[in-house]
């Protein structure tokens, strides 16, 4: 039994970080756009979920009150509902997941608008402030999504037994991640991704060449935003309620650099090693954090050991092995493939 | 006897250096225009006011008859200029095929057309271009390298031929065959005297006027952010004003290139 919540464990936290990873891998990896504000997208999503779905759930059954007492009512209006009607579980999901990537796009594009034009450092710092600052207002003003109590999420999955919602749940995220990828891998594997490394590479020879910088960043950000808050809604559903807490930078921008830089940037493969490096190691060292805190005879829990151990593997992995585990790659695209083809046979 | 490009009193400062002092030039249409002068007479700095990587102080530029005046690079890129850098800029982690390959604008640099695979007819068409001048430029054997791994010459080069891929219908370049061998460089500007017979216009600044010299069909001479003197090559070689602040007075492998 523990051996399979481990496992189940293990594929939700890789599909949540998959899909967060992928995006920031076409914002950072490709475009060289340091987006240390990834956590709000994230939260965002979540944010669809518990304040603005359940609220269309409020007016919808005539629930009034405070979002944090008239959430937990619609979660269990809702979830009879569902028991008995799969279709509108399935439905409120895929709704939601369309919502939370619009929000997801517009909000990036709003955030990056006034700092699209800052040198990369300055950007940085200015998306981990705005994201910091959402975090915050999401965090103490309880009207939004309830503050420090949080708020309660219907089960899309009521209708599913009990045993087997956890694992049902892992595939939905393991799916969507799936589609994330497809979809990513195939916009980067095209001009569109040249063009994001070649402004990486060299901003003045992007607009030299008629390349509306500014303008490709914004919709880039949109782009990545619109799929990291995908995951934010999942995480919603997964846990069946939202907190903000739950959105620090440290788990949504910080983590998710750190897997990038493992897997290698600007390459999608890559990201998929990273996040299962990651994700694999973090989750036992959660599961057997009091074996291994009797093994090394530590005077703290071994979880601590979690910051520590992150801390020094992005060191190691920004001296020892900056391209990290798969190097960036050419974009090879079918017509150039074909040149390849035709230079072999001329020898 | 139509100009394609023409600055109208254009200055540029930079607290209180007069880098462009009121530059009048006119750049006839398939011609190549040279510029030249001493280190720091303003020559990049025109070039970089007229691509609008700086903003111009006072005066006008004016592309076809319609002011192009500080409009953002790219801007100036959709109206047809395109512009080299004097230090080669590549795109170090692409290759020297990619390098090229952003020259042109492609659809698929659009997310929602990379999507839909809008983009492959275009592609298709620009990655054998581009090969093509890879062949021309002799660095077709290294078309899958990264561009960092060049030597200073061969980043000339590239610099070069993702000019001349770009389409455009004016090409600035910045001293293009400083660092390349006499044989390539006459080939590069044999090469362009021909793209001028297709309705391409060009407008170089060059220090080589041994080489370059014999394939213009006007000069202007730059000192101290000033146009100096203009005309005919011929002409040029024998103004006394250029030869004292530019040619030197015994400077005979200048002449001997004539
Ligand atoms: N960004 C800048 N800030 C301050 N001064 C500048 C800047 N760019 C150019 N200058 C100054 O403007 C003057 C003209 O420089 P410019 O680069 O145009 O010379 P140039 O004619 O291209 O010289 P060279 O033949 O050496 O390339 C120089 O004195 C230079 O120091
Ligand atoms: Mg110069």
């Amino acid at each position: 039994m523990a051996q399979e919540y481990l496992i189940l464990d293990i594929v939700i936290w890789f599909g949540l970080y998959l899909i967060v990873c992928i995006s920031l891998n076409v914002e950072y990896g490709f475009g060289g756009i340091p987006n240390f504000g990834r956590a709000l997208a994230v939260l965002i999503g979540a944010i669809t979920v518990g304040g603005i779905v359940n609220r269309i759930l409020m007016a919808t059954f005539g629930v009034s009150g405070g979002i944090v007492e008239a959430s937990g009512l619609v979660k269990s209006v809702t979830n009879e509902i569902i028991a008995a009607n799969p279709a509108i579980g399935i439905g409120i999901l895929v709704a939601s997941l369309l919502l939370a990537a619009l929000l997801g796009a517009i909000t990036g594009a709003l955030f990056i608008l006034p700092s699209a034009k800052l040198s990369e450092d300055y950007l940085a710092i200015t998306l981990l402030a705005i994201s910091e600052v959402m975090f915050m207002v999401s965090y103490y003003n309880t009207d939004m999504i309830g503050g420090y109590y949080g708020v309660s999420v219907p089960n899309v999955l009521a209708f599913v037994p009990g045993e087997q919602r956890l694992s049902i749940f892992a595939l939905i995220i393991l799916l969507i991640a799936f589609l994330a990828y497809l979809l990513v891998d195939r916009v980067t594997n095209s001009p569109y991704g040249r063009l994001l490394r070649a402004i990486r590479e060299n901003e003045m020879v992007a607009e030299a060449y008629g390349k509306n910088v500014m303008v490709v960043r914004i919709k880039t950000v949109a782009f990545g935003s619109a799929i990291a808050a995908l995951a934010g809604a999942l995480y919603a559903y997964y846990s069946v309620n939202v907190i903000a807490s739950s959105f620090s930078r440290v788990e949504w921008t910080f983590y998710p650099f750190l897997m990038i830089l493992l897997g290698g940037l600007a390459n999608n493969k890559g990201v998929i090693a990273g996040v299962l490096a990651f994700v694999t190691v973090k989750v036992l060292l959660m599961v057997y954090k009091f074996e291994i805190t009797a093994a090394l005879h530590l005077p703290f829990e071994a979880v601590w050991l979690e910051y520590i151990m992150f801390g020094i593997l992005m060191l190691i992995i920004l001296i020892y092995k900056p391209e990290g585990l798969i190097k960036e790659k050419p974009i090879m695209t079918d017509p150039i493939k074909r040149l390849v083809d035709k230079i072999k046979k001329a020898k | 006897m139509k100009e394609i490009l023409k600055t109208k009193n254009l200055s540029k400062f930079f607290y209180g250096l007069k880098a462009l002092d009121r530059v009048n030039i006119n750049v006839e249409k398939d011609k190549l225009t040279l510029i030249i002068g001493p280190n720091g007479s303003g020559k990049t700095t025109l070039i970089n006011v007229i691509s609008g990587f700086y903003k111009a102080d006072e005066g006008q530029i004016l592309f076809n008859g319609m002011d192009i005046t500080n409009k953002p690079p790219h801007e100036i890129n959709w109206h047809g200029i395109v512009r080299t850098f004097q230090v080669p800029q590549p795109l170090k982690k692409l290759t020297v095929l990619e390098n090229l390959l952003i020259a042109e604008q492609n659809p698929g640099e659009r997310i929602l057309n990379s999507l839909l695979k809008k983009w492959v007819k275009k592609e298709e068409e620009i990655v054998e271009k581009a090969y093509n001048y890879l062949e021309f430029l002799g660095l077709d054997h290294l078309w899958d390298s990264e561009a960092y791994k060049l030597s200073g010459g061969q980043l000339k080069l590239l610099e070069i031929g993702r000019a001349l891929m770009a389409n455009a219908k004016l090409i600035v370049m910045d001293e293009p065959i400083a660092g390349v061998n006499p044989v390539l460089a006459n080939n590069i500007l044999d090469r362009i005297t021909e793209l001028k017979k297709q309705g391409i216009t060009f407008l170089i600044v060059e220090h080589r006027l041994d080489i370059i010299l014999k394939y213009v069909d006007h000069v202007y001479v730059m000192a101290n952010g000033k146009v100096i003197a203009e005309g005919g090559a011929e002409e040029i070689l024998n103004n006394k004003e250029v030869i004292e602040v530019y040619l030197g007075a015994t400077d005979e492998a200048v002449k001997c290139g004539v």
